[in-house]
C-alpha cells in the first residue's frame, strides 16, 4: 500500500525564550502534523510558554516558526495564523456575569464575526459541539468547572479553526468530566490539528497520535506514544520486593513490585507503557545518551490515526 | 378579514429581509392580521416559514443587551462594538459608581478648599480607566483577546475612547458644581486627553499599570510645581498651560500612531 507523507502544520526550529535570567525554552525544535499531538512534561517544563508562542500570544527571543504555512513574526503572518487558530489558555478568563452564549458571542466578535445573525448561528453551533446546547443561557458563574472548560473550548472552536492549541484542557476536572472532555477533543482531532499540553501520560495514551516531551525547556522526545513506550523496552521488570537501586519501584495492584531502571540479569521483564518511557526520559540519563532528541521522522498518513 | 392587501413588491422584499423600518413594522403588523397575505408570502417563498422558526429560535436564546450595551446602541454604536465595550471592565456600573463618587468628593473639596483639587483630580480618572481597561491583571479574557484576529490596539483604543467619553461626561456635569472660576472650570479637559494619550503611548513599553502610575505621578508633580497661577490654582489651567497641554496631546498621538504595532507584542503587558 502506498502511504503519502503527512504535511506539517507547525514547524519550530531553535525556539529560545528567557524570562529575565530564567531560560523558559532553549533551542526547541519540533514538527506538528494533523491529528492530536500531546505536549508532555512536568510542571515548569515550558509547555505553556511553547503553546503561547505557537498561538502567537508570545514572540520567541530566537528561532524560526511556521504555523499553518505563515510566519507569526510578521504582522500579516500573525493575522493569517490568528484567523485559523483556536486557543484555550491554561486559565481561561471569563466575565462571570456573562452567560455561556454571551461569552462565546464576545469571543466571536473578537474573531471578526460581526454579522449578528451569522455570529449567533456560529455560537449555537460550537456550544452544541461541546454538548452545552441546553446551557446556553446559564450564567458562567453558575456553571461547574467542567462546563466552564467546555465553554472555553467552544470559544476556541468559533470559526472552525484548522489548528487548536489547548493548554492543559482537563486539569482540575473530575474523572467523569475528564472522560467527557477527552471524547470531545478526540472528535475535534478528526479533521484538524490539535496541540494539547498535559502532564498526564494517561491523557497522551488516550488521545494522542504524536507526543513531544518537554523538560527543562528542551525537547527530550518527539514521536508516537508507542515509540515513547518502546524507549523503556527491556528496562521494566517485576519483583516480589522493592528494588532499591531502581529509578522507580512501586507496588502494583497485583501485589508485586513494578520497577523501572536497569534490570538484573534474571529479571522478569514487563511490557513497558508510555508512563515508563516518560519516567526514563525525565529521570533518566542526559539527552546525548538517549539519542531520542529532535527525532526528525514525521508520520505518514494512516499512521496518525486519522 | 382585512380590507386591503400588501403589494407584491413589499411581500417579496419582506421575504428577502430587505425591508427596513417603519415599512417593515407595518408589513409585519398586517401579516399578523391577514391570513391571505400570509398565504401569498408562504406560496412565494416556501422556505420562509421554516427560516422564520429558526430565526425565532435563534432570538429566544440570543443575549439580552445590558444597560451599557443598550445605551451604546442607542447612541449609534454598532451592535458588535457595543458588545465588546460592554465587556470592558471599567464600563461596569461599579466602576462608573466609583467615578461618580470620586468626582462628587473632589467637587465638595474644591468648594471647601480650592478648585485645583477638582481640576487636578478629574484628568486622573481616565488614566485610571486606561490602567484598568486592558492587560492580564484587569481583563479576564486578555489572553484570548490577544490571539484573536481583531487588532489588540483597536480593542484598546475602543475601550479607551469609551472610558474617556464616560469620564468626560461625568466630569463635565461635576464641573457645574465648581465655585465660579469662569472657563477655568473646564481646564481639566485638555489635560485629561493628554494624560490618556501619554498613558497609552507608554503602555506599549511599560504595560498599563506602570504607565498610568508614572503619568499620574508626573501630572501631580507638574500641578504642584506650577501652583498659584490663575483662578484654577495652577499654570496648567491658564491659556498658555492649556496650549502646552494641547501640544503634548498631539505629540503623544503622533508617537502612539508610530508605535501602535508594539501592542501586538504582548510580552510587555504585565
Amino acid at each position: 500500500m502506498t502511504v503519502a507523507a503527512a504535511t506539517s502544520v507547525v514547524q519550530a526550529s531553535g525556539l529560545t525564550l528567557r524570562y529575565g535570567r530564567t531560560a523558559a525554552l532553549t533551542d526547541v525544535s519540533f514538527t506538528l502534523y494533523d491529528g492530536v499531538t500531546g505536549l508532555l512534561g512536568p510542571n515548569g517544563a515550558g509547555k505553556t510558554t511553547l503553546l503561547r508562542i505557537v498561538a502567537t500570544a508570545l514572540p520567541p527571543d530566537r528561532g524560526t516558526l511556521s504555523v499553518l504555512g505563515a510566519d507569526p513574526r510578521t504582522p500579516a503572518g500573525r493575522l493569517a495564523v490568528r484567523r485559523r487558530l483556536g486557543y484555550l489558555p491554561q486559565d481561561p478568563g471569563f466575565h462571570p456575569g456573562f452567560t455561556a452564549f454571551e461569552f462565546v458571542d464576545y469571543v466571536a466578535i473578537l474573531k471578526e464575526l460581526t454579522d449578528r445573525r451569522a455570529r449567533h448561528q456560529e455560537v449555537r453551533r460550537v456550544l452544541d459541539a461541546v454538548g452545552l446546547a441546553g446551557q446556553r443561557g446559564r450564567r458562567i458563574r453558575a456553571l461547574s468547572g467542567g462546563m466552564r472548560q467546555r465553554v472555553a473550548l467552544a470559544a476556541a472552536l468559533v470559526g472552525d479553526p484548522d489548528l487548536l492549541v489547548l493548554d492543559e484542557p482537563t486539569v482540575g476536572l473530575d474523572p467523569e468530566q475528564r472522560l467527557r472532555f477527552r471524547e470531545v477533543i478526540a472528535e475535534l482531532g478528526e479533521g484538524r490539528s490539535v496541540l494539547l499540553s498535559t502532564h498526564q501520560t494517561e491523557e497522551v495514551m488516550a488521545l494522542c497520535q504524536r507526543v513531544v516531551v518537554l523538560d527543562g525547556g528542551t525537547v527530550r522526545f518527539e514521536g508516537t506514544p508507542a515509540e515513547l513506550a518502546a524507549h523503556a523496552r527491556g528496562r521494566v521488570w517485576t519483583s516480589g520486593a522493592r528494588v532499591r537501586g531502581a529509578l522507580a519501584s512501586w507496588r502494583a495492584g497485583d501485589g508485586r513490585y513494578r520497577n523501572v531502571g536497569d534490570p538484573p540479569a534474571d529479571a522478569e521483564l514487563l511490557e513497558p507503557t508510555v508512563e515508563d518511557g516518560y519516567l526514563l526520559l525525565i529521570d533518566g540519563p542526559a539527552d546525548e545518551e538517549t539519542g531520542l532528541v529532535h527525532e526528525e521522522t514525521g508520520p505518514a498518513l494512516g499512521e496518525t490515526g486519522r | 378579514m382585512e380590507s386591503w392587501h400588501l403589494p407584491d413588491e413589499d411581500l417579496r422584499r419582506y421575504g428577502e429581509r430587505t425591508l427596513a423600518p417603519p415599512v417593515l413594522w407595518s408589513v409585519e403588523a398586517h401579516l399578523t392580521a391577514c391570513a391571505d397575505c400570509r398565504d401569498r408570502l408562504a406560496a412565494g417563498q416556501p422556505g420562509l416559514a421554516r427560516d422564520g422558526w429558526a430565526r425565532l429560535d435563534a432570538e429566544l436564546d440570543a443575549p439580552v443587551p445590558g444597560v451599557v450595551e443598550r445605551l451604546l446602541t442607542r447612541a449609534g454604536v454598532a451592535e458588535h462594538t457595543a458588545r465588546l465595550l460592554a465587556a470592558t471592565p471599567v464600563l461596569r456600573l461599579s466602576w462608573l459608581a466609583a467615578v461618580v463618587s470620586t468626582l462628587a468628593l473632589t467637587a465638595v473639596l474644591a468648594a471647601v478648599l480650592h478648585p485645583v483639587v477638582f481640576l487636578a483630580a478629574a484628568p486622573l480618572l481616565p488614566v485610571c480607566g486606561v490602567a484598568l481597561s486592558f492587560g492580564p491583571r484587569a481583563d479576564p479574557t486578555y489572553e484570548i483577546a490577544v490571539v484573536a484576529p481583531m487588532h489588540t490596539f483597536r480593542l484598546l483604543l475602543l475601550r479607551c475612547v469609551a472610558v474617556l467619553s464616560a469620564t468626560t461626561a461625568l466630569s463635565a456635569v461635576a464641573s457645574l458644581a465648581l465655585p465660579d472660576v469662569g472657563l477655568a472650570a473646564l481646564g481639566w479637559f485638555l489635560p485629561a486627553l493628554t494624560l490618556t494619550l501619554l498613558t497609552l503611548a507608554l503602555t506599549a513599553r511599560l504595560g498599563p499599570v506602570l504607565a498610568a502610575a508614572g503619568v499620574a505621578l508626573g501630572w501631580i508633580a507638574v500641578v504642584a510645581a506650577t501652583r498659584g497661577a490663575g483662578a484654577g490654582g495652577s499654570a496648567v489651567f491658564v491659556p498658555a498651560g492649556q496650549l502646552a497641554s494641547a501640544v503634548a496631546a498631539v505629540l503623544a498621538a503622533v508617537i502612539l500612531a508610530r508605535i501602535h504595532r508594539a501592542f501586538e507584542s504582548p510580552r510587555r503587558f504585565r
